[in-house]
């Protein structure tokens, strides 16, 4: 994996807002299916630099290479017509409109009516979006209900459908599993596997450790605007991962706490020691 | 490469179709139809007269001015706006046509006379559309503060626009057209299609059979033309999609500006041919003749299922509320009932639509 | 959703047809029946008869309502009333059309444009009813020889004359000097431009001794007479206003409003079209001055003879226009019988 080209390379990436540094010399690649999970605490840092990578914000400093290729963004709608599909927390679909229509929104699908109009062809459509959710496994029996109707994990399939059908080069997920129940998860993190092996890589911001070590094969510690440190799955744990999200004194504290609870000294505001034991 | 999914509970099914209320189902969506069907029989049984082709026929030509306004109504509320200012667009074409018409002279043949007041009509409609539209959909303002702010400003233009007097058309001709049928039946067996046949000899006007009033032919052109836009094309499917989400589409690349300030307009070109169908049957044009009928063509909308909130309701479902508030509106003079009913009843129908919509959410 | 559209579209097409089905084989039947050609009984003493007021609710016509029912009364005729919400052709038309379909045999009407309802009416006139005008006309009211002459009469004041009555006792009651401002309605309505048009032959009769200051109109709304008075009141044109004419009850009602609001009751002097009891409680205490009471009542119980008269071919005693009279209400006559029966009823 690591001699093949990286889909996506981001050197050095800067970002500020006024007075506050919000990514801070960041750099990270991504390779042909490879699922890359993004964590890092509130604040860290990790949705401002996926929003540069989609092209929602521009950045301040360093560069991004698609392919090799420098790019530059100004809206995300660039980024998607280069194959960088962004899912967000809030899916963006049209919950009054069925799957269909989600799949094609804004790229629909026409053809001539009494050789003069264009109107929409929903069969082409229709059908395109039944192969497409047949291709990644997801069952939704009435495509033509409007997508409030089904569930969340069924929406977030919608939306990764969507991404894949219009072959999505990057995939980037923010918080795919967030407001889902158990079985919708395993099933969401299952077309993650599913589009892993057939090469799109993904980017995936979660605060769902189990999640993360579920699915990914690298994992991204972000803290405080920086790359906190960088790991392979199958190499580290969750106690080193948070460590590296949370930082060397905090982990220091909570580790004491854990193992020499004895030795710990809390102090009250009213200056009376008391010891825990 | 499919990853077998069998320790994996089938989160795959939406939630299992409650069958049992399927009935209840086909009910709720089709109560409107169920309630006019209803109301015609009974106003048929209980009031003399009221079942006739000369009635239907006028309660369709009488409703086309609220339909067509309602019709580009339904575009906007389905986007998720709304547009206050269709009542007094509908008088300031009314007027421009009226005083376009009446300036032709007599000798301009009498449908090139009926286009100029018609293309006259539809551009000044162009103005407010394009305000309203640009404000709403630039500056973000809301619409019904902006079409409220245009309901004032075409108010005061229709009125300066006619000097203050409704404006007169002498000529002959326009009112006939606007009065006209398409076919009238004597009854010697002769016919003719869209004016009287000459020589009415011995035959009174009330034994002539007319068949499809003007109005309601424009109205039925117009309203096939509208279902056509909202449901076959890009621009219907997208009026769908920015009302559902306007964030959702905006992502998607769906121009939204363009497509508001494109619905605003259309919306006031639609209040524009209604001024002109006024015109043309009243031969007549005044600032204020569209405000009576400004909140009966938003409730017609909202009795044929359109939600305020954006996303939902259909042309089909418009012209039912249009036809339930026309019905009950003519039949009640039929029962002899004090009119001033129609205002509880018309009230009560649009409560009742509002609650079948939330009653349909939850059963869904 | 529109798919789902769909299934509601097949669904309810399926429906519509139906629907439209069944109601045109029921509305065929029964015009086949006889049900939409046939002329409006004649033949029976059973009149029907239809009195469309200008505006529900409004005590002219209420007034009006009750001169005609009383004569219907007596006459054997039944009649029915209706009106539209606001006196706006618009509003009116579909009301007229549902007559003509509920095929009344005469239509006694205050058109609420002269212009617009020429239409709708002329429908009913070929549908065989008798259409009387009373209070405002169509056309130029002349039907005898004007571009109407359709309906069988035009029962109502003579407008103009009532205009210059008005104009005449409001520019004795300032002195025969000073300015007049007139409050009107709504262009179009044949009634008040014509008042106004009287005030102002009055007013120009005074060669220049009095003036008109100005007009406006309030779309009959009290509140937005009164706006508009007080406006004039309080800018420089305010001094120069000795007198204001309400063309009908609300505009004198709001100007009475803003003159008292102004704090010049008594100094200027208002003239009120119309008199329901309001207007004499105004003039009871002094914020108006003059009442020019119409006679609404013997508009509607003379539509109604003439209504019978046509029915029973007695067209010969049927006049063309019938002018019917003023009654003038100042302080010194308020409380004479004949002032009293005058007075508008409101229900």
């Amino acid at each position: 994996m690591a001699d093949v080209q990286p889909i996506l390379q981001v050197k050095d990436l800067y970002k500020r807002f006024g007075g506050l540094i919000a990514v801070d010399h960041v750099s990270l690649e991504i390779h042909p299916g490879e699922v890359i999970g993004l964590l890092g605490d509130n604040g860290a840092g990790k949705s401002t630099l996926i929003k540069m990578i989609s092209g929602a914000y521009k950045p301040d400093g360093g560069q991004i290479l698609l392919d090799g290729e420098a790019v530059s963004f100004s809206t995300p709608l660039e980024a998607r017509r280069r194959g960088i599909e962004t899912i967000y927390q809030d899916l963006a679909l049209c919950e009054n409109l069925d799957a269909s229509a989600n799949i094609f929104l804004g790229r629909e699908r026409m053809r001539h009516q009494l050789g003069i109009f264009r109107v929409l062809n929903r069969s082409y459509m229709l059908r395109e979006s039944r192969q497409v959710l047949d291709q990644l496994d997801i069952r939704i029996p009435e495509l033509r209900n409007p997508i409030r109707q089904l569930s969340g994990g069924q929406r977030q399939a919608v939306s990764i459908a969507r991404a894949v059908y219009w072959k999505a080069h990057l995939m980037i997920m923010d918080e795919p599993t967030a407001a889902l129940g158990v079985p919708e998860q395993l099933k969401v993190l299952e077309l993650i596997r599913t589009l892993r092996n057939q090469g799109v890589p993904v980017l995936l911001i979660s605060h769902n450790m189990q999640d993360v070590f579920a699915v990914a094969d690298r994992v991204i510690v972000m803290r405080r605007g920086s790359k906190a440190g960088e790991r392979r799955i199958s190499e580290t744990n969750e106690n080193e991962v948070v460590g590296l999200m949370v930082g060397a004194e905090y982990t220091r504290v909570v580790k004491q706490l854990h193992d020499a609870p004895e030795e710990m000294h809390i102090t009250t505001h009213d200056e009376s020691e008391k010891e825990i034991g | 490469m499919k990853v077998p999914d069998v320790a994996i509970p089938d989160a795959n099914q939406s939630q299992p179709r409650k069958t049992a209320l399927r009935p209840l189902d086909i009910v709720s969506r089709g109560w409107s139809w169920l309630f006019l069907l209803l109301l015609i029989i009974f106003f048929s049984i209980t009031g003399q007269g009221f079942l006739n082709i000369y009635n239907f026929q006028t309660i369709g030509a009488d409703m086309a001015l609220v339909l067509i306004m309602a019709l580009g109504q339904t575009f906007v509320i389905i986007s998720g706006g709304i547009d206050l200012s269709t009542g007094f667009v509908m008088g300031m074409a009314s007027v421009t046509a009226a005083l376009v018409m009446s300036h032709m002279g007599g000798s301009v043949p009498l449908f090139v006379v009926v286009l100029a007041g018609v293309a006259a009509a539809l551009g000044i409609g162009l103005i407010p559309g394009l305000v309203n539209g640009v404000i709403i959909a630039r500056l973000r303002v809301p619409p019904f503060i902006v079409t409220l702010g245009m309901y004032g400003i075409a108010r005061g233009a229709g009125f300066i626009l006619s000097g203050g007097q409704p404006v007169s058309i002498q000529t002959n001709g326009i009112g006939q057209i606007g009065n006209a049928y398409l076919l009238y039946l004597l009854p010697d067996g002769r016919f003719s299609f869209f004016h009287l046949p000459s020589n009415l000899q011995g035959i009174r006007p009330s034994q002539i059979v007319q068949l499809l009033p003007f109005p309601l032919i424009l109205l039925v052109v117009v309203t096939l033309i509208c279902a056509w836009l909202l449901w076959q094309t890009r621009f219907g499917r997208h009026t769908y999609a920015v009302g559902g989400s306007e964030e959702a589409s905006r992502r998607a690349g769906i121009p939204v500006v363009r497509h508001t300030i494109l619905i605003y307009v259309f919306s006031a070109l639609m209040a524009s041919l209604a001024g002109v169908l006024y015109t043309m049957r009243f031969s007549n044009g005044a600032a204020d003749v569209g405000d009576p009928l400004l909140l009966t063509s938003i409730a017609a909308v909202i009795i044929g299922g359109a939600s305020l909130l954006g996303g939902e309701g259909t042309i089909l479902g418009t012209v039912i509320g249009a036809l339930i508030i026309a019905i009950i509106q003519n039949g009640l003079i039929f029962l002899g009932i004090n009119p001033f009913w129609q205002f509880i009843a018309v009230g009560a129908v649009i409560i009742l639509a509002v609650l079948v919509d939330q009653a349909k959410k939850k059963l869904v | 959703m529109e798919d789902t559209e769909l299934g509601k579209k097949s669904l309810n097409r399926r429906e519509f047809l139906a629907g439209t089905a069944a109601v045109l084989a029921g509305g065929s039947f029964l015009a086949a029946c006889g049900g939409s050609t046939s002329t409006p009984s004649s033949n029976s003493t059973n009149y029907t008869f239809v009195l469309i007021q200008g505006v529900k609710g409004d005590p002219f016509y209420v007034t009006m309502q009750k001169g005609a029912q009383q004569m219907a009364d007596k006459l054997g005729v039944k009649l029915l009333v209706d009106g539209p919400a606001q006196f706006s052709a618009t509003l009116q038309a579909p009301i007229v059309d549902a007559y003509i379909a509920k095929k009344v045999d005469v239509m006694i009407i205050a058109a609420c444009d002269k212009q617009a309802m020429i239409a709708p009416l002329q429908r009913a006139n070929d549908a065989g009813i008798k259409v009387i005008s009373v209070d405002t006309f169509i056309g130029n009211g002349d039907y005898a020889s004007g571009p109407v002459t359709f309906p069988l009469s035009y029962i109502g004041s003579d407008n103009v004359q009532g205009g210059k009555i008005a104009g005449e006792a409001l520019i004795k009651a300032i002195g025969n000097k000073g300015g007049i401002y007139i409050e009107n309605v709504t262009p179009g309505i044949s009634t008040t431009d014509q008042r106004q048009q009287g005030c102002v032959e009055a007013i120009q009769a005074t060669n220049g001794a009095v003036m008109l200051v100005g007009s406006n109109y309030d779309n009959d709304s009290a509140a937005t007479a009164s706006q508009q008075v007080s406006a004039l009141l309080s800018s420089s044109k305010g001094a120069q206003v000795n007198g204001i004419f309400g063309t009908n009850l609300f505009s004198a009602e709001g100007a009475a409003q803003a003159v008292k609001n102004a704090n010049k009751q008594g100094q200027i002097k208002i003239a009120n079209f119309d008199a329901p009891q309001e207007a004499i409680n105004d003039l009871n205490n002094g914020a108006v001055d003059l009442v020019i009471a119409q006679k609404p009542a013997d508009m509607g119980s003379t539509a109604v003879q003439y209504g019978v008269y046509a029915l029973t071919g007695k067209t010969s005693s049927i006049q063309k226009r019938v002018p019917t009279g003023y009654v003038v209400i100042d302080k010194t006559n308020v409380n004479d019988p004949a002032s009293q029966a005058a007075i508008y009823k409101s229900s």
